[in-house]
């Protein structure tokens, strides 16, 4: 097949070329792009120590890991069916809770992340994380939660300072939700939502959406 | 009929290439924008180590890019066809240990992917996205042993 003319021959082997440039750079680029940031702000609830989650009740034990999108709707419903449960045991510290909101489903779940954060160092993270879920749009991405919707579901539970509406607007913890995902990864989190209590994975079929099991399976993990 | 085949066998080529190029460049391009996904959708298959899977999830998506090119403008079509054969295997492998082991997970085929609610795993899928994959690699297979077909760069 190869090489019985000479111009052929050098297009040929000027496509493979550009071919092996292209996925060359898109490579290094991707590497480059998504790779954890060094620089960047996080929020004072969060510890690297814990992959950079959000934690509330940093010395209760057992520790309970929830990864979730806010605009996951599997996530939403175990909101529903579990929220009311876990809030409780963090209003009581009956354990160590540590929240990692995920951005897999795009732009709008950096969006929402940051907000989150940025009520954590409201201390409203609680009241933010179920008020996102409640005012999750029917479809992903939709161009629901863009622009100064965050701020307004913000006031919606009581927000009102100048250092969230600063917080939300110039995205202070966007660069930290790359370190989220990152951190995610390395602990082999492939869905959310994720809930692990002492790191160890409650069963998806059958304890996140019967909250009878899921109320058994934290206490089979220590949550008295 | 020798002759049939003979007369009709750059053609196939050509559907080949297109077909499986095609296939190739839009499944990576899908992927490119949120490659952390990608390499989630490798992790719940749970067959690579983490960090190899997570490796794979950002390369991949370029690989079946470049792969897609190369067939579609019709160059090193004999490697390309083959690589590309190799890669559905791979998926076909892939997705038959995970459906053996009962994981509920979706493909990530063309994006998306990851763990999923096991009700929304139906089996009917993964047949079929196994009888698919079956059908590309045997187009990788075909473009393997009938490289040379019509308007391709190479000769």
């Amino acid at each position: 097949m190869a090489a019985n003319s000479g111009p052929d021959k050098g297009t040929r082997n000027l496509v493979i070329a550009m071919v092996a440039f292209i996925v060359a750079v898109g490579i290094i680029f991707s590497f480059i792009s998504n790779r954890a940031s060094s620089n960047f702000a996080i929020p004072a609830a969060v510890s690297e120590a814990d992959g950079y989650g959000i934690v509330l009740n940093p010395t209760a034990t057992p520790t309970i890991d929830v990864w979730v999108d806010y605009q996951c709707p599997a996530c939403r419903t175990f909101e529903v069916l579990n929220g009311g449960y876990l809030n409780e045991i963090i209003a009581q510290k009956k354990a160590k809770v540590v929240f990692h909101p995920l951005t897999f489903i795009g732009a709008e779940s950096i969006i929402a992340a940051n907000a989150a954060a940025c009520a954590a160092d409201e201390n409203k993270f609680v009241d933010m994380n179920l008020a996102l879920f409640q005012n999750q749009a029917g479809s992903e991405n939709s161009g629901k939660w863009q622009g100064d919707v965050m701020l307004a579901i913000g006031e919606s539970i009581g927000i009102k300072s100048e250092s969230f509406k600063q917080c939300v607007r110039e995205g202070n913890y966007v660069k930290w939700t790359r370190n989220v995902t990152d951190a995610s990864a390395s602990k082999n989190v492939n869905s959310t939502p994720t809930i692990r209590i002492n790191g160890k994975d409650l069963d998806r079929n059958t304890e996140y959406g019967d909250p009878v099991k899921f109320k058994a399976a934290l206490a089979a993990g220590g949550v008295k | 009929m020798v002759d049939k085949f003979k007369v009709a066998q750059p053609w196939l080529t050509l559907l080949a290439r297109l077909i499986l190029g095609a296939v190739l460049l839009v499944a990576g391009a899908l992927k490119v924008p949120n490659l952390p996904k990608s390499a989630m959708a490798v992790r719940a298959y749970e067959m690579l180590p983490i960090p190899v899977a997570n490796f794979l999830g950002y390369t991949l998506p370029w690989i079946e890019i470049g792969l897609g090119l190369l067939l579609i403008v019709g160059v090193t079509v004999k490697i390309s066809g083959a690589l590309g054969g190799l890669t559905m295997l791979a998926f076909i492998i892939a997705i038959a240990q995970a459906w053996a082991r009962g994981l509920s997970i979706d493909c990530g085929c063309f994006g998306g992917g990851g763990a999923i609610d096991p009700e929304d795993t139906k089996y009917l899928s993964e047949i079929s996205e196994i009888i698919r994959d079956i059908g590309l690699m045997g187009l990788g297979i075909f473009l393997y042993l009938y490289p040379k077909g019509r308007f391709a760069i190479e000769k």
